[in-house]
């Protein structure tokens, strides 16, 4: 079945009206930032993701690739915004091999937004989106309600102050690839050390006309845990166990063929994927 | 409650004189009762129970620490008291080493369920009233009249949010004597009480294995293992037990014993808990 | 009154070593503060893929069914065993699909990649949302002391019976914290080609 089950909707509602609280899903409480360059754009994101007050991931990964020119910045629920994304990365590469040419980043904000529009906010995704196409670099944002932002320099999640801070202070038009890439670096930083929702390192990914987009991950590490100056492992021993079953790993499946017929598809030629 | 309230808005500030005098009076009168600062609102109670309530809240922030099971019973040879000693704050295990008997005085113990912090201060308290009565008297208090001053002063705090289940464990005369006292109100007599989360489960062990005519051995032994049982049940009770004998020239104290080890002695020892296997149960 | 995913209790922690992973649950069914059992192991072996399911109960249950029915539905069709990295994409679809309804758990899932040889483990969020590490996961209504123990115990190129040392003193020290969680535990050590399974004497309170 394609889309999603309603199954344990009743039950957990039940439960709801019961006086059970619903357990939290992972949020990313995030810094992130797109700003745009002279013949391109840069977006980064910090990596850290958070269950209530835990950092449940130290390195997570918050850059999302839509399509090979264009990428998404994600904050909010972090599932909804890595299976939207998926999702809309999917179609879109289903609308490239139908028309033959490289997606757009406005085709990508619009799928975007309409899927969001749709479900009322009820998929938290909280997008910055960016790329390349042939109409040149382009930068949004997207709000988990389907509503959209045009930018040469965006923050969102909740380091997006922190962030916004450093932007309206250092950013300038028209800056290099590079001058741009540490604008970011430095936004994103802001948000690690100013946000408590935010931490570890930066990742990069910057999109320059006509070139591949290059993904930085981990541009920046500014917190590196320094190696534990001593071992903590036990003796071999120490713990007790009462019973033990030893068993090799399972080996691969092997099915007997009995019968094998190869048959033509029809085309005859290869599908064409790329245009 | 409103009259407790009023009086503490009423007092003056900090007129010296005036209290000085309420310490003199405080001084003059030993056994009155304390009296607990309430804080400056309306409903201290309601406030109380709102953030510290967490069976009806578990978003309090003070998580006040429950969780026990205690007993003690009445036999031939005096009285056996046993206690866990694990403390919780909602499924944080706070402590596996507390005290959970109170020595009162050498003659008398008070065991300690729900609030933590009540039961200590106020039969710290009941051991400064007894040792009054004592010097006043001339004579040892009775377990009957210890039990309810704690009563009284439990139940003149009724609905405030004070949080105690406790048994007042020792003789009067020649006598063993009993009294479980909550912070309901309740006072009752009897000859064996289990007190806390655990309870029910350390009543099936301690039912069938009662008679009166127990040794002093065989009593401590059943104390001991009607915890255990609780221990192993309860996910609130557990860490150690810890024994006491009372007979008539004061309690003894019979040891700390670590349920980490307990159980598996006793499980090899008797053939029980089987339902705790060493085995695997199925076969993948 | 308690989160649906602290009713019943349960802990999970796996961690990767060198050319080596482990996986280990407590054994604890109960209903708030009475142990129901003591025999309620929550590490399922689907191929050479291992899942641990906390949270609910009800849901641990029904969801390694639905693992094992999708994992044979995997098998018949591919012809193949499944890997690891497959796996926990299945079980974040899985767990996404009920987005507005969701299955109340916290999956962790651990294993060797048969043709790498390479060790993963991954955790899950209740709505499917797949923590990559590289060192170790948690779960369970145990997973702050398990992050404590974990962040303190765990290094990195551990061999398969030091390995066993710090993964089940993690989970041991951890459940002792933990009035929901303990009532025994089971570790599996995951080696290329053996898998070693083992039932730890713990604490019975």
């Amino acid at each position: 079945m394609v889309g999603f089950s309603f199954d344990n909707y009743q039950r957990n509602q039940f439960l709801t009206a019961k006086g059970y609280p619903v357990p939290t899903a992972t949020a990313t409480g995030t810094t992130i930032v797109g700003c745009r360059f002279d013949g391109g754009v840069v977006i980064a994101a910090d990596t850290r993701a958070t269950e209530g007050d835990i950092v449940a991931d130290k390195n997570c990964e918050k850059l999302h690739r839509m399509s090979p020119s264009i990428w998404c910045a994600g904050a909010g629920t972090a599932a909804d915004c890595e299976f939207v994304t998926q999702l809309i990365s999917s179609t879109l590469e289903l609308h490239s091999m139908s028309t033959g040419r490289a997606p757009r980043v406005v085709t990508c904000l619009t799928l975007l937004k309409q899927h969001l529009f749709k479900y009322q906010g009820h998929i938290g995704a909280y997008l910055i989106v960016a790329g390349t196409d042939p109409t040149g670099p382009k930068l949004f944002s997207i709000h988990a309600h389907g509503s959209t932002d045009v930018g040469y320099y965006l923050s969102l999640g909740s380091g997006s102050m922190a962030a916004m801070a450093t932007l309206e202070s250092k950013w300038k038009k028209s800056m290099t690839k590079q001058e741009a890439m540490e604008l970011c670096a430095e936004a994103i930083e802001a948000g690690i050390w100013n946000d408590l929702g935010s931490g570890s390192n930066v990742d990069m990914c910057v999109m320059e006309v006509d070139k591949p987009a290059v993904l930085y991950r981990n541009y920046r590490t500014p917190n590196e845990r320094s190696t534990k100056e001593k071992s903590y492992v036990f003796a071999r021993g120490t713990t007790a166990y009462m019973s033990e079953r030893v068993r090799p790993t399972v080996k691969p499946l092997a099915y007997d063929i009995f019968e094998e017929t190869v048959s033509s598809t029809g085309g005859g030629e290869s599908m064409e994927i790329d245009g | 409650m409103d009259a407790i309230v009023d009086r503490f808005i009423q007092r003056p500030g900090f007129d010296e004189d005036v209290l000085a005098k309420e310490e003199m009076l405080d001084i003059m009168a030993p056994s009155s009762v304390p009296t607990l600062s309430l804080p400056p609102i309306s409903q201290p109670s309601a406030f109380l129970r709102a953030h510290t309530d967490d069976a009806s809240n578990p978003d309090v922030r003070i998580k006040i620490a429950h969780g026990t099971t205690t007993l003690a019973f009445r036999f031939q040879g005096g009285i056996v008291v046993a206690v866990d000693s694990r403390a919780t704050a909602g499924n944080w295990i706070a402590s596996q080493t507390v005290k959970k008997v109170i020595e009162i005085n050498p003659y008398m113990l008070g065991t300690m369920a729900g609030g933590a912090a009540d039961c200590q201060f106020w039969e710290t308290w009941l051991g400064v009233q007894c040792r009054i009565h004592e010097l006043r008297e001339k004579s040892r208090i009775s377990v009957a009249a210890a039990s309810k001053i704690l009563s009284n002063l439990i139940y003149s705090y009724k609905g405030m949010g004070l949080s105690m289940g406790t048994m007042v464990c020792g003789y009067t005369k020649s006598d063993p004597a009993i009294f479980y006292v909550d912070s309901d109100g309740t006072r009752l007599k009897g000859d064996m009480f289990c007190v806390g989360s655990g309870q029910t489960f350390a009543y099936g062990v301690l039912d069938s294995g009662y008679r009166w005519d127990l040794t002093v051995e065989e009593a401590l032994a059943l104390g001991k293992r009607s915890i255990l049982a609780a221990t192993h049940r309860d996910a609130f009770s557990g860490g150690s037990v810890n024994l006491y004998h009372v007979e008539e020239k004061g309690w003894t104290y019979h040891g700390n014993h670590n349920v980490g080890k307990l159980f598996w002695e006793t499980k090899a020892a008797e053939s029980s808990f089987n339902n705790v296997s060493t085995d695997f149960t199925s076969d993948d | 009154m308690s989160d649906p995913s602290s009713i019943n209790g349960g802990s999970i922690v796996a961690m990767a070593g060198k050319d080596c992973v482990a996986i280990a649950c407590d054994m604890r069914l109960g209903m708030q503060a009475l142990t129901v059992s003591n025999d309620f192991p929550k590490i399922f072996q689907y191929n050479n893929s291992f899942i641990g399911l906390t949270g609910l109960g009800t849901d641990v249950t029904t969801l390694s069914e639905v693992f094992r029915y999708k994992v044979n539905m995997y098998n018949l069709r591919e012809e193949r065993d499944i890997e690891p990295e497959t796996f926990a994409n299945l079980v974040s679809t899985t767990l996404y699909e009920k987005r507005f309804g969701p299955y109340f758990v916290g999956p962790v899932v651990a294993g060797i990649n048969s043709k790498s040889g390479k060790p993963y483990i991954c955790g899950f969020d209740l709505i499917g949302c797949i923590n990559f590490a590289k060192d170790f996961v948690v779960g369970g209504t145990s997973s702050h002391q398990l992050f404590g123990m974990c962040e303190s115990l765990w290094e990195p190129d551990l061999e398969p019976e030091d390995l066993f040392e710090t993964i089940s003193q993690a989970l041991m020290n951890a459940q002792d914290r933990d009035a929901l969680s303990g009532w025994g535990g089971i570790v599996y050590v995951i080696t290329k080609d053996k898998i070693v399974k083992r039932l730890l004497k713990t604490r019975q309170d």
